[in-house]
């Protein structure tokens, strides 16, 4: 086992970018709600359902530029900075060759001030469906060596290994086997880049990758979790940034500093993060690798006979996509939280924005409009041959709409509007008067409006108690 | 509204815990029961004063997109100095 070690050039300092809200939320006394446990045992069954504890951390540092030499192999001797996506006002860099790093480009600065730095940079303009493809290749092939997956951000993937010992041979085995199946899709200098780290748990895994040399996997035990991160700084705590600088100022560097205090002075001066804080530093908290589900995306796309450079054709082609993407089957009624609008360039490349919706929907233009907007702050930077939208999160789909059926129309009441006495479907009617049964008064409400024009929130609707 | 025990207010304002920067900005806002969450972008931001002839309203609204992809919307109330959330805005 190696010591953690955390100079090394393009590492986050912040191991929870990218993780979701499970391995950095919550009290310990939720802990069996998110997955952790505080008392379990190494030994427990595997249960796929729960995540797996013993976890496998993956990380390829600048895993987009790396694909981009390995595009373009003249480059490797060269100074060689990726752009950041989705920027075109001030363009920043966003990764740095090890020679362009020398020179003292950082990630971060704007473009001027790398080019003084370093005059023979060479520029990168990212191209986001590249980097989308190689790791969805990188998911799939792991997804063959254990059905616990999750990836962490682009070049960064957890696997769950529990009982996957009999398998594939003792912990080493197991991470040089993964690192081994990355050849099928990856060329060997990326593979060799790679860095992995086995551990109880996210945290530990991602610090022991972190800690790692290329092609030396660092394996740390149950019993060496708590000396192994008591080296690490607290920089690499998943909690408020704001209490990571404040336990810097007040002079504790490493998790086993920070162990030497009793919980109650932490919980008094940070609250719970305070707690969350030693709850990591002392391996007490075991964050499962949780297998990943992802809805499969619905994607459309359309092909231009020649390249379009026009804003309003882009927009024209929007729209149609759109409905194109809401009128498929696939959707099964879903609304749409979350899409993603792309472009593959004139010459190559590829373009990309995302928008979250404020709130799932399911109309055209309020899926249109936020993109269009993206679009002009960020537009694509060469002419488009092929506009691609994928709608990628959704909202929940409706279960009970056959309550609001009208079978006199046979169609659907618009949305609940008109509701009023006489108006009501028998169906829901019928579930009223079941709940009435069984609860003695309806808990049914109905949105109505107050003063729909109020510039208050609070003032434009209210429920009303809903007793047909 | 609130005379009428049948009528229930939507989207009422909730007290929230928000960090700010230097500035004043949002940096970080923990939501009731979860951990705090870094503000990844603030979409738009509007001012609302209003009923200045009773009980006087002055609030700086920001919508912001949480780190988790989580939209929110927040505003600063100008006379109590404190932040509060609130849905259906």
């Amino acid at each position: 086992m190696s010591e953690p070690r955390h100079s090394a050039y393009g590492v986050p300092t912040h191991p929870a970018v990218g993780w979701d809200a499970r391995g950095k939320t919550s009290a310990p006394h939720r802990d069996a709600e998110h997955g952790w446990s505080l008392s379990g045992t190494f030994a427990e069954e595997a249960d796929v359902a729960r995540g797996s504890r013993q976890a496998l951390c993956l990380w390829l540092p600048t895993f987009e530029l790396r694909l981009e030499l390995v595009r373009s192999p003249g480059l490797d001797a060269a100074s060689v900075a990726l752009l950041s996506p989705g920027e075109s006002v001030r363009r920043t860099v966003w990764q740095v060759s090890e020679r362009a790093h020398d020179a003292g480009v950082r990630p971060g600065q704007i473009v001027s001030q790398a080019v003084s730095l370093c005059p023979t940079l060479t520029l990168l303009e990212p191209d986001p469906a590249h980097y989308d493809a190689a790791t969805e290749a990188m998911l799939e092939v792991l997804a063959e060596l254990t059905p616990v997956v999750e990836p962490a951000g682009r070049g960064r993937v957890f696997l769950g290994m529990d009982g996957l010992g009999r398998l594939y041979g003792s912990p080493v085995r197991q991470a040089e086997r993964a690192l081994r199946s990355l050849f099928r899709i990856f060329p060997s200098p990326l593979v060799a880049a790679t860095r992995a780290g086995m551990a109880p748990g996210r945290f530990g895994a991602w610090v022991a990758a972190a800690s790692a040399r290329s092609g030396a996997p660092v394996i740390v035990s149950e019993d060496e979790l708590a000396d192994f991160l008591a080296s690490c700084p607290v920089s690499a705590l998943p909690v408020d940034p704001l209490a990571i600088q404040r336990l810097e100022r007040l002079g504790v560097v490493t998790l086993g500093e920070l162990r030497r205090f009793p919980e109650p002075s932490l919980v008094a001066q940070f609250g719970e993060e305070g707690r969350d804080a030693l709850a990591w530093a002392t391996g007490r908290r075991i964050d499962r690798v949780r297998p990943f589900h992802r809805p499969r995306p619905i994607r459309v796309s359309l092909d231009f006979p020649v390249p379009v450079g026009l804003a309003e054709t882009l927009h024209g082609a929007l729209d149609r996509l759109v409905e194109r993407a809401l009128s498929r089957p696939t959707r099964r009624g879903r609304s749409v939280a979350a899409v993603r609008l792309g472009a593959y360039l004139e010459g190559g490349g590829s373009w990309f924005v995302e928008t979250v919706l404020r709130e799932p929907t399911s109309e055209r233009e309020k899926i249109a409009f936020p993109l269009r907007g993206k679009m002009a702050i960020s537009p694509p930077p060469r002419a488009v041959e092929t506009l691609l939208v994928e709608l990628t999160r959704f909202g929940a789909p409706s279960t009970q709409t056959s309550l609001f059926d009208r079978r006199e129309e046979g169609g659907r009441a618009a949305d609940g509007r008109d509701l009023a006495r006489g108006e009501v479907p028998f169906s829901l009617k019928d579930a009223v008067k079941e709940l009435k049964l069984r609860l003695g008064h309806s808990p049914l409400y109905r949105v109505v409006e107050v003063d729909p024009w109020s510039r208050i929130p609070e003032r434009r609707h209210a429920l009303l108690s809903f007793d047909p | 509204m609130s005379d009428d025990p049948r009528l229930r207010p939507l989207g009422r304002p909730r007290p929230v815990d928000v960090r700010t920067d230097e500035a004043g900005e949002p940096t970080h806002v923990r939501l009731s029961g979860r951990t705090a969450r870094r503000v990844e972008a603030v979409r738009e931001r509007w001012r609302i004063d209003d009923e200045w002839w009773r009980s006087s309203i002055s609030r700086v609204y920001l919508a912001v997109v949480l780190d988790d992809g989580r939209p929110v919307t927040l505003y600063r109330d100008l006379l109590d100095g404190r932040w509060y959330v609130q849905k259906g805005e």
